[in-house]
């Protein structure tokens, strides 16, 4: 067995009174290249933070080849022989190659850069990744892919001794991750550890020799790779519990068609997918983490562009082939990130409600928005979801995360639409907002409209939905009834991977 | 040895990059053939001496612009650091030893005032160098009480040398190279690149942003004041609108020349002498025609109109290559050269 390098101990970190991490402990040995798994706010980022001196722990311990050490500082990290590729790609476009890499460390000469020496030094470094494109190319002309190589020349710069990858593949395409993949190997053999973060198992299983999982700031499961059966690992990261505590309902499946797709493709995305969504019933849509599931609601929605396929709806006995653009106009849309994406933070509540509706909110007499009807309206939708405000003018920031969610809904109430698309509606809210937003899931499909649920977390998803599609890597891999159990579901939608993993 | 790397849609590129040395050529080829003046060798000295100063005023700017920030107080950064030395010399009768050096300092220190501001008070550069323009103009002319002022002996009688064109020229130039190696060659000016490319990635990457962001207002402020005098040399007087407008040209002088707006790009040489060049021999060309001068603001706003639009275009056709190069990706083959010594 390989030297030691790093060992982490009981790492703890609590921040404003949540316990992110609760005594983690990893090992990783030199020339391999170890897998940090687990959903998202399992506590990752906070360990490699750590690990990287960006923030310091409340108690544990780090040792580097057995040595006990403390890191403070990002640049101490660097020093100790530790560097981070972060999931975004830091670049300057309009520089070269060669000034990205020592923007911050030029060697000079009189004070004038040694163009000669960098452009040199920028070879030999690129080389190492293989990758062969002149110095003085600028940034701006190279394809993320190559981008992210520079990135990472930049980190080997310091010649470290652990490297830790954030996503790494999250920008890349399909064969610029298999360069990235020999990369990878190729610095494991120059003694080089390792750490990978990613929601992606089927990443892990081509590079990574051993793998820990993580699930609200403790280690759930860990050990070499080939003694973790792909199962195994899903279960670890969705969680083992299989408690009765979701609340067993009836089907509310109707048989009439309101939204129906037909054969939708988008080359190496989505293939051949086929949804029908009835009146009145919740759909749930599962799948691991980059199994295609936003991106089957962005393509649907026409914000981004399909190769082929036929959207239909069905309305009052009529059908209409309609764009992937226009399907906006029947369905309400809660996005997944409501803060970027679904509401105006500095608005009143009033605006935020009175947004996707001002159409229907114009005077009778002339085009201007009738005060008094846009106050009307928003009362008795802030009424109706039981929306904690002190008034309709109350800004939206202010709101605690569930009544924001609200607000989102309530704005499309107000249209009334027949088909609905939910992106995580439950994401980052408490227990009893997660009920409440539950309920008026529920009341919606009552009221006959079509609901389609996204979600990662399995119990929240099985809390709403009538039916699933379950999705792998870009497919629909099996339609299963209200009845299906949490242990079913995992099984589903992991068993094309492992299959493929193996 | 090492390929090229090849990239679609050459041509739109070149054309927006090089648009204005095809304008420039045109206009010159144009006033050549319809006046009789304009191809004269003393014609084109007038223009060259007539641009120099701005080219040299410019160059500060330049530097501003390339970090994506703006000043538009330079015109009255001029006035007054013209007017504190010139007036200290005419009714003191301070040493111009003093003196000049004095307008440099003066006009330093309002940049370093610019720069402050906007960095440590975090006040956006716009509003800050607009308030800027009216104040420091507002305290010229309270001090010059609106009056035009003659310019102390010493300048003008440096004003009648033999050969003081030429000289105005080589001063200019030399200045410029001076400014053009600092942002080739020097750290300082990839740190420019870099905070106009994206603050919080550089600042991700270690560069201090607002020390760079600073130094580049402080250079704006030294060298207007420097272009200035030279500007001043030559008419032997300052107007009480002195500088008035000049922000305009020189930030226009500066994206004719292919200095971005949004930051990150553009160069010195040829840059910026391709963009002053071109505003005053449209003028002297109009001149020649015998245009009225009320048309002279109508055209230059043409011409800057054109630039900004060229450079708004440049951009958002680079955004469309980034989107266009992601998708072909997936279906050229790697780009990636390959080794040294293969084929």
């Amino acid at each position: 067995m390989s030297e030691l390098t790093l060992r982490l101990v009981d790492i703890q970190k609590k921040f404003a009174g949540v316990q992110a991490l609760k005594g983690v402990s990893i090992d990783a040995y030199a020339g391999e290249s170890v897998a940090l798994l687990g959903p998202n706010g399992a506590g990752k980022s906070t360990l490699m933070n750590i690990l990287g001196g960006v923030i310091p722990p409340d108690s544990g311990n780090i040792f580097l080849h057995d040595q006990p050490v403390e890191i403070h500082s990002p640049l101490e990290a660097v020093r100790h022989g530790i560097t981070f590729v972060h999931q975004e790609i830091a670049m300057l476009p309009t520089l070269t190659i060669a000034e990205n890499l020592f923007i911050t460390s030029f060697p000079t000469q009189l004070g004038f850069i040694k163009t000669r020496a960098i452009n040199d030094q920028a070879v030999q470094a690129m080389a190492r990744l293989g990758f062969y494109f002149p110095p003085t190319t600028k940034v701006s002309s190279l394809s993320p892919g190559d981008r992210q190589l520079v990135e990472i020349a930049r980190a080997l710069l310091s010649n470290p001794k652990i490297i830790i990858f954030d996503e790494p593949t999250s920008s890349l395409t399909e064969r610029e991750k298999l360069r990235l993949f020999e990369v990878i190997q190729g610095l494991k053999v120059t003694g080089v550890t390792i750490i990978y973060i990613t929601h992606l198992l089927y990443e892990v299983f081509d590079i990574c020799e051993r793998a820990y999982i993580l699930r609200d700031g403790e280690i759930v499961g860990g050990g070499l790779m080939k003694d973790l059966p792909y199962q195994k690992i899903v279960q670890m990261m969705t969680g083992a519990r299989s408690e009765q505590a979701v609340a067993t309902r009836k089907s509310r499946q109707t048989s009439e068609t309101i939204l129906q797709v037909t054969g939708l493709n988008r080359s190496g995305v989505l293939e051949d997918i086929n949804i029908e969504l009835h009146k009145g019933e919740v759909l749930g849509l599962w799948g691991l983490l980059g199994s295609g599931r936003t991106e089957l609601l962005r393509a649907i929605t026409g914000l981004d562009p399909i190769d082929s396929g036929v959207i239909q709806i069905h309305e009052k006995g009529t059908t209409r082939k309609i764009r992937p653009a226009d399907t906006k106009k029947w369905v309400g849309m809660i996005t997944e990130n409501r803060r970027e994406e679904g509401l105006l933070l500095p608005q009143s509540v009033k605006d935020n409600m009175s947004l996707a509706n001002l159409t229907g909110l114009l005077s009778r007499l002339w085009p201007l928005i009738d005060g008094r009807r846009e106050v009307k309206e928003a009362e008795k939708y802030v009424q109706r979801l039981n929306i904690a405000i002190s008034g309709l003018n109350q800004v939206v920031a202010t709101l605690s995360g569930g009544n924001q969610q609200k607000v989102v809904i309530g704005r499309w109430l107000e249209r009334n639409p027949i088909i609905y698309f939910m992106d995580e509606p439950m994401r980052g809210l408490d227990v009893g907002a997660k009920a409440e937003i539950r309920k008026i899931i529920g009341e919606l499909a009552e009221a006959g409209a079509a609901i389609l649920v996204v979600s990662s977390e399995l119990e929240e998803l099985m809390s709403v939905s009538d039916r699933y599609l379950v999705m792998d890597r870009g497919r629909i891999v099996a339609e299963l009834p209200c009845e299906t159990t949490k242990e079913e579901l995992i099984a589903r939608a992991a068993e094309a991977k492992a299959f493929e993993a193996r | 040895m090492i390929s090229k790397i090849r990239r679609p849609f050459n041509l739109q590129n070149i054309l927006l990059s090089y648009g204005f040395v095809i304008i420039f050529a045109l206009l010159f080829i144009f006033f050549s053939l319809t006046t009789k003046n304009f191809l004269t060798i003393d014609n084109l000295l007038t223009i060259l001496v007539s641009a120099a100063p701005y080219i040299l005023m410019a160059t500060g700017l330049a530097t501003v612009i390339m970090t994506g920030n703006i000043d538009i107080s330079v015109g009255a950064i001029l006035f007054l650091a013209m007017v504190s030395g010139n007036m200290l010399m005419l009714t003191r009768s301070l040493n111009p030893w003093i003196a000049i050096p004095l307008m440099f300092a003066v006009g330093l220190a309002l940049g370093a005032l610019n720069g402050f501001i906007i960095t440590v008070l975090k006040i956006n550069p716009l509003i800050t160098t607009l308030g800027m323009l009216f104040g420091v103009r507002g305290l010229t002319l309270y001090i010059t009480h609106e009056q035009m002022m003659t310019l102390a002996p010493v300048l003008l009688n440096f004003g009648k040398l033999p050969y003081f064109r030429e000289l105005v020229i080589l001063i200019a130039l030399v200045f410029l190279v001076l400014m053009h190696i600092l942002i080739t060659r020097t750290p300082f000016g990839r740190h420019v690149m870099a905070v106009g490319n994206s603050p919080e990635i550089a600042a991700r990457l270690g560069v201090r942003v607002k020390t760079t962001i600073f130094i580049t207002y402080v250079l704006s402020g030294l060298m207007v004041t420097i272009g200035g005098l030279f500007q001043l040399m030559q008419v032997s007087v300052i107007v009480s609108r002195e500088g008035q407008g000049y922000e305009f040209t020189l930030i226009a002088a500066a994206v004719i020349g292919g200095i971005s707006l949004f930051g990150g790009e553009g160069n010195m040489i040829p840059g910026l002498i391709l963009g002053g060049t071109t505003l005053v021999m449209a003028e002297n060309g109009l001149t020649q025609l015998g245009v009225t001068p009320y048309l002279y603001p109508l055209v230059r706003g043409g011409i800057i109109f054109l630039a900004m639009y060229a450079d708004s275009l440049k951009s958002s056709v680079s955004k469309t290559m980034a989107v266009i190069s992601e998708v072909a990706e997936k279906f050229l083959p790697v780009v990636n050269p390959g080794p040294p010594g293969e084929k």
